[in-house]
């Protein structure tokens, strides 16, 4: 029970977590700053804007609360048998020694400021990178979408919308984090050695730290901040993501970044950002409190799961006998046809 | 006056009281003095404890070392006939080579025989078949084996095997020896009721019993001060290193018994672990065997009862297992040692530096990590698969600078190279190595953790666990 309270805790006070209150508080601020000096809002109208209690007290929301709570305890028991980044990192920093054309430190004259420089850069461009491929197989794929689904049933997005996911889906991040964080750390630990650090903010990856002083946490709200059009082609905008949770189809699979654009750009699934007051979020029109209730969100995507599986499972294992009979068949005729020629053989001989 | 006789009086009530206070904390915390329970005895002695054949067999083992070290490269019977003396044991009174006194750390003996007299490490080796070796010898042969060969290299180097005798003959008995005798024999079978009981003296006229007896000699081969207790694990490795004259002399009498007052051996290298703090196998270890004593002693000289027993054995499977990761440290610290030392020997190749002293190094410690990893071989535990994996990672002798290494022994005892693995994948060996013993014995203390810097990346990193949605 401790242990589920302090993880808890941890989530305002830890500069390594999103809702650090440090930086839900400077988005509040950025907030009060769009709205006032670029929408021209009062201050009055600001406050009823950022603060409005139809958001945060809307079932959406409320669903949001209660899943961060659920999920703290799934983790707390999913966590420990996750593979870690350490194993992952051990596993790589290994193999690396196979490898005859590299050798352990073999960079290790560089100065110690570039391969800090160097390392920040590179975990924070593959963390971005791989969180972007797994976002749009999260869209692409039947089972995942199964599953990440949940976190677009959000009509309403308040900062606790990025823990609205589902346990399973919580497991496919945690790997692919540990994937992301153990190549990183193995390979530069090989080449470069001790020298190897990242260079932080309060303990946070410089690059991650300044992301989330900017306001992360405005993606997941009713903020629509926008960005300069050439800015929106490197940085996605709170909009831009606002507009990802659209349930218009030409926004549909647009904007999986997440804190570059860039990925977007390169891979075609950009998409500049809109008046976001005209967007309705969600997963399609008519959308139920249903969608928000615990059933909804724990255990519908497993029934989708099982019954993707199973559908696949059985047109693939009707396919496989469909073949089977064609390939007996076939056989069998050729045989047919050899005992034939036989006969008609045998009949000339005689 | 009577006032007077009634203050001296109270005087004396407190200072008994202190003094009866001071030797229960002795015997609380030192291994000894006991009393004597064997029903009988008529004798003079008042302490039943005795391990003196432990510790001249220590001093042999050090003695040994010593000389190994002492080769001047040509053939050399008369250094080889003078370290087999140690090893069989001699009928002269041998002088102890090692440790011997130095400026403010006096010793109380110089021969073995102060100590104990007719002792031998050889009748005491491993009488498996020792398979970390090439040539399927005995613990004791293979000893002599290494011993024939350390008299002829110099200073116990060989640089066309990559073979440090002294390394290799002084780890590889520390496990073949004491570890085997206690492990596989005081502590294991010689608890059994029917042998060496403790209704009996050891041997007829002994003034101690058969389970005081064995118990005091598994505590012998440990080679923990009687006081160990009572220091630090720092203070018992500047013991050990005879750094800390004040430490070691706890009877204070201006010289350090040999026989109570040193720390040897394995204890020696469980301090060496635990003073970085993460472990603490030597006060462990030393506190099971004091309180495996205290329960013997309890028993008055009677036959333990059967609870008395599996509380004694209970004691004997800590100090087993405890004494097992000692020696598991010391393998994952020297697979870390030749693991950097290649790194060395690497950057030297490459920029056709003098390999000499660097390579030297490198054997030293992979003759540590092979002594070690045979020594641990020779417990009661059949290490089976790590056992096999270990021995396969590390080979029969180092890969040297012509990519060669010792693949086996021929009839006349001559070891027989073939080309070795690479730099690259040796390396991978020494992690794999260092990574076995954290799977097989969960050694924590670490030492030359090659993959530390990883884990403090990790660390640096924080959790891997991501379950936002961004």
């Amino acid at each position: 029970m401790i242990d589920f309270l302090i993880s808890i805790f941890e989530h305002f006070v830890d500069p390594k977590k999103r809702i650090f209150l440090g930086y839900i508080i400077l988005s509040v601020i950025i907030a009060f700053i769009w709205l006032i000096f670029i929408k021209k809002f009062s201050l009055v109208e600001a406050f009823s804007k950022i603060f409005d209690k139809r958001i945060f007290f809307s079932k959406s929301s409320k669903s949001d609360y209660l899943i961060f709570f659920l999920n703290r305890v799934f983790t707390l028991f999913i966590s420990p048998m996750l593979i870690t980044q350490i194993v992952i990192a051990t596993f790589i920093f290994h193999a690396l020694h196979q490898l005859t054309w590299l050798d352990v430190n073999m960079f290790k004259e560089v100065p110690k400021t570039i391969i800090i420089g160097l390392f920040t850069l590179f975990i924070f461009l593959l963390d971005d990178l791989t969180k972007y491929f797994v976002h749009r197989w999260m869209h692409k794929y039947p089972i995942l979408w199964a599953l990440h689904k949940v976190h677009h049933s959000a009509t309403e997005l308040t900062p606790l919308t990025i823990y609205r996911t589902h346990p399973l889906e919580g497991i496919v991040f945690s790997l692919r984090s540990a994937f992301t964080q153990g190549l990183a750390i193995s390979v530069f630990f090989f080449l470069f050695g001790d020298k190897v650090s990242l260079a932080t903010v309060l303990g946070v990856n410089v690059v991650i730290f300044l992301f989330n002083v900017a306001g992360s946490n405005l993606r997941h709200s009713h903020i629509g901040i926008r960005y300069w059009r050439w800015l929106e082609y490197i940085l996605i905008s709170p909009a831009q993501h606002q507009l990802h949770h659209s349930i218009a189809k030409e926004h549909h699979d647009k904007n999986f970044g997440a804190t570059l654009a860039i990925w977007d750009w390169v891979f075609k699934s950009h998409h500049y950002s809109t008046d976001t007051e005209k967007l309705t979020l969600g997963l399609g029109e008519n959308q139920t409190p249903k969608e928000h209730s615990l059933y909804t969100i724990y255990i519908s995507p497993v029934v989708e799961v099982i019954e993707i599986i199973r559908t696949k499972f059985i047109s693939s294992y009707k396919n496989t006998k469909k073949m089977v009979y064609r390939f007996l068949k076939i056989k069998r005729q050729i045989n047919k046809n050899l005992i034939s020629q036989r006969k008609d053989n045998t009949d000339v001989k005689i | 006056m009577i006032i007077k006789k009634s203050k001296l009086t109270i005087l004396t009530v407190i200072f008994a009281g202190c003094s009866t206070l001071a030797s229960q904390a002795i015997s609380d915390t030192n291994y000894g003095p006991f009393p004597i329970t064997v029903k009988g005895y008529t004798g003079t002695k008042t302490n039943s404890v005795s391990y003196t054949g432990q510790m001249a067999r220590h001093v042999l083992h050090d003695s040994l070392k010593k000389l190994a070290g002492t080769g001047t490269g040509e053939a050399n019977p008369a250094l080889e006939e003078e370290m087999m003396a140690y090893f069989s044991g001699s009928k002269k009174n041998k002088a102890i080579i090692s440790p011997v006194s130095k400026e403010g750390f006096k010793l109380k003996q110089t021969l073995v025989n102060s100590i104990s007299s007719g002792k031998n490490l050889s009748g005491k080796a491993y009488k498996g078949v020792v398979n970390g070796w090439p040539g399927q010898m005995t613990g004791a042969e293979v000893l002599e084996h290494m011993i024939k060969k350390a008299a002829s290299a110099k200073s116990g180097f060989d640089p066309n095997t990559g073979y440090n005798y002294p390394q290799l003959i002084s780890k590889f008995a520390m496990g073949a020896v004491f570890y085997n005798a206690a492990v596989d024999g005081y502590l294991d079978e010689k608890l059994a009721a029917d042998t060496k009981p403790n209704g009996k003296p050891y041997k007829d006229g002994a003034y101690y019993t058969g389970k005081e007896h064995v118990w005091d000699e598994g505590f012998g081969y440990w080679g923990a001060a009687a006081h160990a207790l009572n220091l630090s694990a720092k203070e018992n490795y500047e013991v050990a290193k005879m750094k800390n004259f004040s430490a070691a002399d706890f009877n204070n009498d201006g010289e350090v018994d040999l026989k109570t007052e040193m720390t040897f051996a394995h204890a020696y290298y469980a301090s060496s672990y635990d003073k970085g703090g993460k472990t603490n196998y030597l006060h462990t270890v030393t506190k099971a065997f004091v309180d495996g004593r205290k329960l013997i002693t309890s028993a008055n000289g009677k036959n333990l009862t059967d609870s008395q027993r599996e509380k004694l054995v209970g004691y004997a499977a800590v100090i087993s297992s405890n004494w097992e990761k000692v020696i598991a440290e010391s393998i994952f610290k020297y697979a870390g040692s030749v693991y950097k030392d290649i790194g060395k020997l690497e950057g030297l190749l490459d920029s056709n530096g003098d390999t000499t002293k660097a390579f030297a190094d490198y054997c030293k410690h992979w003759g540590e990590l092979k002594g070690f990893s045979m020594a641990i071989q020779s417990g009661k535990n059949n290490l089976g698969e790590t056992a096999l994996k270990m021995n396969r990672m590390i080979g029969y002798g180092p890969v040297l600078l012509n990519s060669s290494q010792v693949t086996g022994i021929n009839s006349s005892g001559d070891f027989i190279k073939d080309e070795a693995l690479s730099w690259g994948e040796y390396k991978l060996h020494m992690l794999k190595v260092q990574k076995l013993m954290v799977d097989a014995f969960g050694v924590e203390a670490r030492a030359n953790d090659q993959t530390e810097g990883l884990a403090a990346l990790a660390a640096s990193l924080g959790t891997s666990e991501s379950a936002e949605n961004d």
